[in-house]
């Protein structure tokens, strides 16, 4: 069984950073808000200041409030259709690719299907006949977004399944008398993780994508703060042409650090499914001490001079010597 | 039947002085290629393991050389790294590669060129037109979406700047006829071929600027055994006709011997056997030679039984103490596991090898299988035929 | 050609698919929301209008479940989406207005972000290793933002602080829309700004996809023999670019619907007269004939789209339209 160990790449790094960094705000961002972020008891429309660090609403409210507490519900539901969707693309795309026949070509096609239609209309339609009470429950409005998020990693773990499906430990269970879904999910399962958890975090990206361009739509509750309604509102009240940057550009930023955080752990995840993908070999220390080229040319084979660094060639020698 | 196998220094006098040039310059026309203490490895640092060490070897012109070993054993990157053409973490770490081509108009004066210290110009002018290249499968070298035409039309646009349409498709058919191929080859894909045809395919693009040098790297081992004969014929009688010189790299030792006039035993990225195809056929003096020849059944004759060699190909990255093949020799000595033994000639014969039995300490028994007397009365052939 | 065909089923179920859910979702939901409706109008439009409006839903009265779906279908077939109710004109007359808007725009970029990004992933994937790779984290920001966000940036710094591009509409109220010089380019004037957006957001999702390609298909024999060759370095990288194109083609389905819809986003943000502004008010005014009309409108536009990528593909592989002839 492949252990998913992700290359120490800075790339990696510092994305884990990143995504670690909102998920804390996620859990402790509502009780650092200064402020409850409907209040409407300031001023409108104060520049930053040390007492609204991002400045107030056209309605007086606290902006960095909002931000904070916004980050909750962007993120919950974000997570909740990741994991919806990928429960539904496992199970799609591990029956499809395992059972194969009859099952996998209806599995196929419907995933198929859902990956033609596009996404974003689909939700529109369905989150427009919601009744408003629906559209403040994080559950329902993440359902929903898995349901049009989840074919594309279908898509992928089903490929990756029958490439696994006549591997000798999978026929091995299966002489045992090993039950279908058992082994579907104990021994098949494990062996996707690198695809799986690349194909959560897709989704996971994607659905905070979807989810706040519900909310800036209007189509979410405007009771629920999110970066999404923030958005919403700074457009509603014309914020970005009269110039009040401060109130939409935060959450704008919030949001594409967040996709950018998840894309740049997916880069190591890549790297780990696709071993090309890998730098080859040679960090660039080592290329700068041995003097050799930055970028390795394909048909130019590095040849480390012996006159021009002979310390170079004399470590090497003493690693050589048997 | 084997024109002079090469002479070749004692492996002491090459760790001695390892700038020390090797061939003498009244035969350097002789040789198209020359390769001295040419050593490879993966990666620098800790993490380096070295792949080919301290290789030297020369060939002549006209002539093939066998290269054979397990997979691992170094004879691809010492091919590769050879030619540049070696993809990275590989870094070719000492040792020069000389490159002897001979000119146009005078074929009797040659230029020779550092494949080390070329520049990327350089290697261009001289990939394919000089040196060409065959590789073990003939359905990943050529590229899927290009029709047969399109590769021998890219060669000779590139090489052959004079060339006109019609001349360049003369030259295509000419080519697939050589080996045996239609002309209607030319407007298919690669994937409505057989695999017997694109390596066919792949051969003919390799003889299309008339290189002195043609490298074949496992280019039968994908295939089938009676195309693996058909190409391998077809192979001898074109290197007669065109006069190219061959480096041959096989696991399949039998198939050198038809083939080759010298082969070259590697194992752990060194040589440890040099000789005539005859001689190292019929006598083998490295343990692992002899091996290797049990593994395989000769192309002629019936299947015989096959012994092979215990073990697996060791890791380059942690090399035992010693000789590297000494945990899977049957006849390993106390002095195996912890003295390398070098490269050096035997007797007063053109071969060498490097295996401490055959150090000439009078207290070292040779086995009966390592010590076998060639017979100069025999051709190849007829030595084949006697042995199965 | 089996391919083709295999394809062309799969599109005709998925509008299939699309106009049943079209048909079932505003039954299924909780407060008969089509029922609401009718309430909320009854009285600013007429009871023929009120007709028309329950015909397309497929509700004719005292009808079956099934019977209603007969009938919706046929409306659907003679071109009929319904009224819209805020609009009081028909949908299709409506969308005939606003799609070639959205054609236009979102054609347009797509082609140009594709072309852009197939390019520059190519190069960055040949020269990976080089300075170039410090481009990867800023593409990936990119990548990150949401469309309607960075449209709004640009249309704030481009438009109306720094006055580069005209903004808000298609083309200037000064001009009269026809085949004249001046309102054409209008047009084009007006239409830089939203498609550079566009193209801004987009490119980076095939830039990155294109690169990493790029590298797989480096490591492949036949760019390797490309370089033994000893052919010229632009012509090594074409080998390896024009297979690494390929899974970019393939997966087009994909980027097609995302495109769609973050673009959507983008012509609302810049009042652009497209399908996206429109479906904005279809939203805020609950027209659900409208919503419906421009749902399956873009839906069967992204399929024409994607099946156009497929004939695309089997043009530049010969692998899936051949059958083996030995």
């Amino acid at each position: 069984m492949k252990s998913l160990r992700l290359p120490r790449s800075p790339k990696v790094i510092i994305g884990l950073v990143i995504v670690g960094f909102f998920i804390i705000m996620t859990v402790i961002g509502p009780w650092l808000a200064p402020y409850n972020p409907s209040s409407t008891a300031f001023a409108p429309l104060l520049s930053p200041s040390a007492h609204h660090l991002l400045g107030t609403t056209s309605l007086g409210q606290d902006i960095f409030s909002q931000l904070l507490v916004g980050a909750r519900a962007t993120m919950v539901v974000a997570l909740l259709a990741g994991l919806a969707a990928t429960i539904l693309s496992m199970t799609v795309g591990i029956a499809a690719g395992y059972l194969g026949g009859v099952s996998d070509e209806g599995l196929s096609l419907l995933s198929n299907v859902f990956l033609a239609i596009p996404g974003l209309p689909l939700l529109i339609v369905i989150d427009s006949y919601l009744p408003v009470s629906s559209r403040s429950n994080f559950f329902v409005i993440g359902l929903i977004i898995s349901l049009t998020g989840w074919a594309w990693g279908a898509r992928v773990l089903r490929a990756q399944t029958m490439s696994l499906r006549n591997r000798d430990f999978v026929e091995a269970a299966r002489i045992i008398g090993e039950k279908r879904s058992r082994i579907m999910f104990t021994e098949v399962a494990p062996n996707l993780l690198p695809v799986l958890a690349s194909s959560f975090l897709f989704t996971v990206l994607y659905s905070i994508g979807a989810y706040v361009t519900l909310a800036y739509i209007g189509l979410t509750s405007t009771a629920v703060w999110n970066w999404g309604t923030m958005l919403y509102w700074a457009q509603a009240n014309n914020a970005p042409l009269s110039g009040e940057w401060y109130w939409f550009v935060p959450p704008g930023i919030c949001i594409a650090l967040v996709g950018t955080g998840l894309a740049l752990v997916n880069f190591g995840i890549d790297e780990f499914i696709n071993p090309r993908l890998r730098a080859g070999g040679l960090t660039s220390r080592q290329r700068r001490k041995l003097g050799l080229p930055r970028r390795i040319r394909l048909g130019l084979t590095p040849v480390i001079h012996s006159t021009q660094n002979q310390a170079v060639v004399a470590a090497h020698a003493k690693l050589v010597s048997r | 039947m084997i024109a002079d196998p090469l002479k070749t220094q004692s492996a002491a006098k090459m760790t001695e002085s390892p700038q020390h040039s090797v061939a003498p310059v009244s035969a350097r026309h002789d040789f198209v290629l020359e390769v001295n203490n040419f050593s490879v490895d993966y990666g620098v640092g800790e993490d380096m393991v070295r792949a080919v060490n301290d290789v030297t070897l020369k060939l002549r012109r006209s002539q093939v050389l066998g290269i054979a070993g397990e997979s691992g054993s170094g004879k691809s990157t010492l091919v590769y790294a050879m030619t540049r053409l070696l993809r990275a973490p590989g870094v070719i770490s000492s040792g020069d590669v000389k490159l002897n081509l001979t000119n146009e108009g005078d074929p009797e004066e040659v230029t020779p060129l550092s494949l080390v210290d070329a520049s990327e110009r350089e290697l261009r002018n001289i990939r394919w037109s000089h040196v060409s290249i065959v590789l073990q499968s003939a359905l990943n070298a050529l590229n899927p979406v290009l029709r047969v035409s399109r590769e021998f039309n890219e060669v000779l646009k590139t090489h052959r700047k004079g060339m006109t349409r019609s001349q360049r498709h003369d030259r295509s058919v000419e080519l697939l006829k050589m080996v045996g191929l239609n002309e209607d080859r030319l407007a298919r894909f690669p994937h409505e071929l057989s695999g017997g045809q694109r390596q066919r395919i792949m051969i003919a693009l390799a003889l299309a600027l008339d290189p002195e040098l043609v490298i074949m790297d496992e280019p039968t081992t994908a295939l089938d055994v009676v195309t693996q004969r058909e190409i391998i014929n077809e192979l001898n009688d074109l290197r007669s006709r065109y006069g190219f010189a061959m480096i041959f790299i096989t696991h399949d030792l039998s198939l050198l011997v038809e083939l080759a006039d010298e082969i070259v035993v590697m194992y752990a990225g060194a040589i440890v056997e040099r000789a005539g195809a005859s001689e190292l056929y019929q006598a083998p003096r490295h343990p692992y030679t002899l091996g290797l020849l049990n593994s395989f059944p000769p192309l002629h004759g019936e299947r015989r039984e096959l012994a092979g060699i215990p073990g697996s190909p060791p890791d380059l990255a942690e090399l035992p103490e010693g000789c590297s093949f000494a945990p899977r020799c049957p006849f390993a000595m106390q002095r195996c596991r912890h003295e390398a033994p070098p490269l050096t000639n035997i007797g007063d014969s053109d071969r060498s090898v490097a295996c401490w039995l055959h150090s000439g300490d009078p207290s070292v028994r040779v086995p009966v299988e390592l010590s076998r007397e060639m017979n100069p009365s025999r051709t190849r052939v007829t030595a084949l035929k006697e042995r199965t | 050609m089996r391919m083709l065909a295999r394809r062309l089923v799969l599109y005709i179920v998925t509008a299939w698919v699309a106009i049943t859910a079209n048909f079932l979702l505003p039954r299924l939901m909780p407060g008969n929301p089509i029922q609401t409706l009718i309430g909320k109008i009854t009285g600013t439009v007429t009871p023929n209008e009120i007709r028309a409006i329950r015909l397309s839903f497929g509700m004719g009265f005292h009808q079956g479940l099934i019977a209603q779906y007969f009938t919706y279908l046929t409306q659907l077939l003679h071109g009929n989406f319904g009224v819209s109710i805020t609009l009081g004109a028909p949908v299709s007359s409506i969308l005939r207005e606003a799609v070639p808007w959205t054609v236009g725009l979102i054609g347009l970029s797509t082609i140009f972000s594709f072309a852009i990004g197939t390019f520059g992933g190519a190069l960055l994937g040949w020269t990976r290793g080089s300075r170039l790779d410090a481009l990867i984290p800023t593409a990936t920001f990119f990548q990150a933002v949401p469309y309607f966000f960075l449209a709004t940036v640009m249309l704030l710094l481009f438009g109306s602080d720094l006055h580069w591009f005209p903004v808000l509409g298609a083309y200037s109220q000064t001009v009269t829309p026809g085949w004249n010089l001046a309102y054409i380019s209008s047009v084009i004037r007006y239409g830089e700004l939203p498609l550079l957006a566009i193209v801004l957001s987009s490119l980076a999702g095939w830039m990155l996809g294109m690169r990493n390609m790029m590298i797989t298909m480096i490591g492949e024999d036949f760019v390797l023999m490309a370089v033994a060759k000893g052919l010229p370095r632009r012509k090594v990288i074409w080998h390896a670019a024009r297979n690494a194109i390929l899974p970019s083609i393939a997966n087009l389905s994909l980027a097609i619907g995302l495109v769609v819809s973050g673009a959507l986003l983008v012509e609302l943000v810049f009042n652009y007269p497209g399908v996206g502004d429109l479906l904005l008010q279809a939203v805020l005014n609950e027209d659900y004939p409208l919503i419906q009309g421009i749902f399956l409108v873009i839906t069967l536009a992204v399929l024409a789209a994607n099946f156009l990528a497929d004939i695309v593909y089997l043009w530049l592989d010969p692998r899936t339209r051949t059958v083996a002839a030995v």
